[in-house]
């Protein structure tokens, strides 16, 4: 090689590695350019708001949407845990009490001297306005459910402008009725917004079934025009802390301090930017160039936690509400039967080491969860039971509980070698050669999930359970995993994993009625035990406070799915010196809490 | 074959292959097990909820329904409404175009205006020191993944050296964008380097091969100069490949706005495609695929004609 190409070659590569070089060597100094008055808080990644009235379908009224919503309309009952506990937030609630009858059959509510930006007083006028749009309208409500709210009020009586009757079809364990049905509802300003077109007079349209409807209608299709957020007088009736100046479609919304608000939560910020990220590693790129005050990163970036201190920033891990957990398909043909027996179930969550994953795989950053109630926060719903992990990892004692139920190792897989439905038998309907082997469908685009799918893998493995990964966005999963009958070709899944950032968000009183009782919209595995279905009743309808404890404690011995660690709902990064707020368990934020200290 | 006629003819065919895509595309989407209800609405959705989402979707008709329905609206410009952004899908591609559009278009001419005359520089001087560093870079830039060059961008520029935003500018208009002119150097940037790696080869072989061919010696021995003869001559023959190889770049610079986008925080079109296909938002989809169809077969088209402009031997029928 002649000189100068040996020359140019090595100032080519020099070059190319010290500008890697420099890249990869991380550092750097703090940023510090915070305000009194603004605050640039990151929505989670891929979330584009899109949506403030606080009514609409089930597509549109999402978390996010909804701590927005909130923050311009405030809730009737604000049940939440921004308090530092799941409790009734009353500061941020326009009732101030709740007086629910002795018989458990109504609530009588009272509101406060509050008023709207426009300087009318908050009524039970305001409250019956959304109570007649939501009964008319109830089917493309997105928070319907049958059987519950509206279909289980039977009737709204206003006694005076600041009180009001709300009557059950029968008697209700007041906490959830409080926590779970009554925080639906939302004061909506009646005056500017109860007519049936821009411009139509406001009238009582709401008081007639058809008239409900082409409110809704008209409330719904306005606030489908994101851009005229800003602009649109509609929306300049508000009840909340802070008013919308600016909403783009992009996702960027400029929140400020409504400077008539009246309420417990007066705002100390005047302007809060909601920051939209295409990704989580734009959004850390942002939090370390000092971009963002209150912000988030991977729980794979706490091995460089001292790199976001260094910046200025306090690192605070924000819990949620939330179990997560793998459903078994009850209903497979092949699997089904074997998952049907409460010893396979035991042996196969005996077989996943909660607490190692949580803090190699998740970093420290997961709660060890052995039952239907979340464990992440202090509670008075954990049973004693769900709290002492009815079945602690011992990948020896689950082989050992299958081999005497007629199972037997065959090349590191267990088979079923004893076919019967004797005690030390395989059980009904488990036929003789059936290969414990299962399949997971699992949420993809994590790798701390592929990682925790990984480790189950490998520990199941130990046992003699065959555990194989497939993955796909969590929107096929949910899809591909479908609550299923067993001559359905639909129902060909074993276990499905739709929980990289949780499986579940439990509302503020965590019962089991969508996900465990026969037939629940969310039960995708089919499970079914008449015992927990009168349990769960029970929660919603029982006076006795321990019926959730009893319920909790039936759930995590009986297995309707593995049990596994509950992530964080997202490890923040916030500035020093913000400060005067509690990061809430239900996955909401609370602008109005936030303060910077002088 | 008239320059009109056989752009009529190219058009056309055009026209049938996009068809072609979105028939494929429709069908495939449809083919996915499941369905995009339960995707869309979550976890906690309602079997009343699921069935009253596909209702409102025309979900529930069957597939040549919906397919022709889809043609029909498409014909009125209606692209239907994103099942997750709560927006008409074209309102969606009218914002996130453009911003895309500039993105890459600016990353294109930035890489060509520098890939071109440093391909011919390294031809005219083959085996030279300018050569050797050129390509080392090239092979450098062209090997590094889009991401990571990014990535490396921002913490060089953005984080250690606080000179430049490590986001590209927000806004909903190219006027919003163009006024944080700064916020568009590291993608832009980044695009370009890679576009430079590519394009600066394919440049250096065409000049090295229209180098060798006669008429330079020619030209030579009639004492031009080597700048002469570059910038007379060897230049506008050895852009033919180069404008080909651009109009099926377009595909290329749509999959690299999409790691831009997300990097850099800047949706555009990339990151719309990626988010519609993940969330099984069956419009956008369809919205994003038949615009990058429409794409690639326009650039290819423009290709073609921009090399019968250059070449004059390039003419339909011989090309």
């Amino acid at each position: 090689m002649t000189k100068p190409r040996r020359w140019a070659l090595i100032t080519g590569a020099a070059l190319a590695v010290s500008a890697l070089l420099a890249g990869c060597s991380g550092g750097g100094s703090a940023t510090t350019s915070t305000k009194s008055d603004a605050i640039n808080y990151a929505l989670p990644a891929n979330f584009t708001p899109n949506w403030i009235l606080p009514i609409g379908t089930a597509s549109h009224l999402n978390t996010n949407n909804g701590s927005i919503s909130h923050s311009l309309y405030e809730q009737l009952v604000s049940y939440d845990g921004s308090t530092g506990k799941i409790a009734w937030n009353k500061k941020g609630s326009v009732a101030t009490d709740a007086a629910f009858a002795s018989d458990g059959k109504s609530v009588t509510i009272t509101l406060g001297d509050r008023h709207w930006s426009d300087g009318k007083p908050i009524t039970s006028r305001d409250v019956e306005f959304w109570f007649n749009l939501i009964k008319a309208n109830e089917k493309d409500w997105g928070s319907y459910s049958e059987g519950k709210a509206p279909d289980n009020w039977t009737s709204f009586t206003a006694t005076d402008d600041t009180h009001f009757t709300i009557t059950f079809d029968k008697a209700y364990n007041a906490d959830w009725m409080l926590a779970n049905q009554l925080s639906y509802i939302i004061p909506l300003p009646q005056h500017a917004w109860d007519k049936t077109s821009a411009s139509a007079e406001v009238s009582d349209a709401d008081r007639t079934t058809d008239g409900a409807k082409q409110v809704w209608k008209y409330l719904n299709t306005a606030a489908g025009k994101i851009a005229d957020y800003d602009s649109d007088p509609l929306w300049k009736t508000i009840s909340g802390p802070y008013g919308v100046t600016s909403f783009t479609t992009a996702g960027k919304v400029q929140l400020t301090a409504n400077t008539k608000y009246d309420g417990g939560e007066k705002p100390s910020i005047t302007t809060v930017n909601l920051l939209p990220f295409t990704t989580t590693d734009a959004e850390t790129n942002a939090v370390r160039s000092g971009a963002v005050d209150y912000g988030y990163i991977n729980a794979t970036d706490l091995d460089q936690k001292d790199s976001f201190t260094n910046k200025g920033y306090e690192v605070e891990p924000w819990t949620g509400w939330a179990i997560t957990y793998m459903p078994y398909n009850f209903n497979n043909p092949t699997m089904g039967a074997v998952f049907e027996q409460l010893y396979a179930r035991q042996a196969v969550q005996m077989s996943i080491d909660q607490k190692t994953l949580s803090k190699v795989v998740f970093n420290g950053t997961a709660t060890s969860t052995y039952g239907p109630i979340p464990q992440a926060q202090e509670s008075d719903y954990v049973s004693d039971v769900q709290k002492s992990n009815p079945y602690p990892f011992s990948t020896a004692k689950a082989k050992a509980l299958l081999t005497s139920h007629g199972w037997t190792a065959k090349g590191g897989t267990m088979v079923c070698t004893d076919a019967g439905s004797g005690a030390d038998q395989c059980g009904e309907g488990v036929a003789a050669g059936t290969k414990f082997t299962m399949q997971v469908l699992s949420q993809s685009g994590s790798s701390v999930t592929d990682n925790m799918m990984s480790a189950i893998q490998s520990s199941l493995a130990k046992t003699g359970i065959g555990f194989t990964i497939k993955t796909a966005p969590v929107s096929s999963v949910l899809s591909q995993t479908p609550t299923c009958t067993s001559d359905e070709d639909s129902c060909g899944w074993d276990l499905s994993f739709f929980g990289t950032a949780g499986s579940w968000y439990f509302p503020a009183y965590p019962t089991g009625e969508s996900l465990f009782s026969t037939g629940g919209s969310a039960n995708f595995g089919s499970y079914s035990n008449k015992q927990v279905d009168s349990l769960i009743s029970a929660t919603t309808t029982s006076t006795d406070p321990s019926a959730v404890q009893d319920y909790s404690a039936a759930v995590a011995k009986d297995l309707p799915v593995i049990w596994l660690p509950s992530p964080d709902y997202q490890v923040s990064v916030v500035k020093q010196g913000l400060s005067g707020f509690e990061q809430d368990s239900l996955a909401n934020f609370h602008p109005a809490q936030w303060t910077w200290s002088k | 074959m008239t320059t009109a006629l056989y752009l009529a003819r190219r058009v056309l065919q055009a026209l049938v292959v996009i068809l072609i895509v979105t028939i494929v595309v429709f069908c495939l989407l449809h083919a996915l097990p499941g369905g995009p209800a339960r995707g869309v609405l979550g976890v906690s959705a309602t079997p009343a909820q699921i069935t009253a989402f596909n209702q409102a979707q025309g979900l529930d008709q069957p597939l040549p329904v919906q397919y022709l329905r889809f043609l029909g609206r498409l014909l009125t410009g209606d692209l239907g409404t994103s099942y997750t952004l709560n927006e008409p899908v074209s309102q969606l591609i009218a914002e996130r175009l453009p911003k895309t559009l500039v993105l890459t278009g600016i990353s294109a001419v930035v890489g060509l205006v520098i890939a071109i005359p440093v391909g011919m520089l390294q031809a005219a001087r083959r085996n030279g020191a300018a050569d050797y560093a050129a390509t080392t870079l090239a092979f450098v830039f062209y090997a590094t993944p889009a991401f990571f060059l990014g990535l490396v961008l921002i913490i060089v520029f953005s984080q250690q050296l606080p000179w430049l935003p490590s986001q590209a500018p927000g806004g909903n208009t190219l006027a919003e964008v163009f006024q944080q002119p700064a916020g568009l150097v590291l993608p832009v940037a980044t695009g370009a380097l890679a576009m430079i790696a590519v394009f600066s080869r394919y440049m250096r072989a065409a000049t090295l091969e229209n180098l060798q061919e006669d008429y330079v010696r020619t030209a030579r021995a009639g004492g031009s100069s080597t700048t002469t003869i570059l910038r007379r001559h060897v230049f506008r023959n050895s852009l033919t490949p180069v404008v080909a190889m651009l109009g099926y770049y377009l595909p290329v610079l749509f999959g690299g706005a999409l790691v831009t986008e997300q990097l850099f925080n800047y949706p555009g079109m990339g990151l719309l495609f990626w988010n519609a296909a993940q969330s099984s938002d069956y419009p956008t989809l369809l919205g994003c695929v038949l615009v990058i169809s429409i794409a690639t077969v326009v650039g290819t088209l423009l290709a073609d004609v921009a090399q019968s402009l250059i070449d004059p031997r390039v003419k339909a029928g011989r090309a």
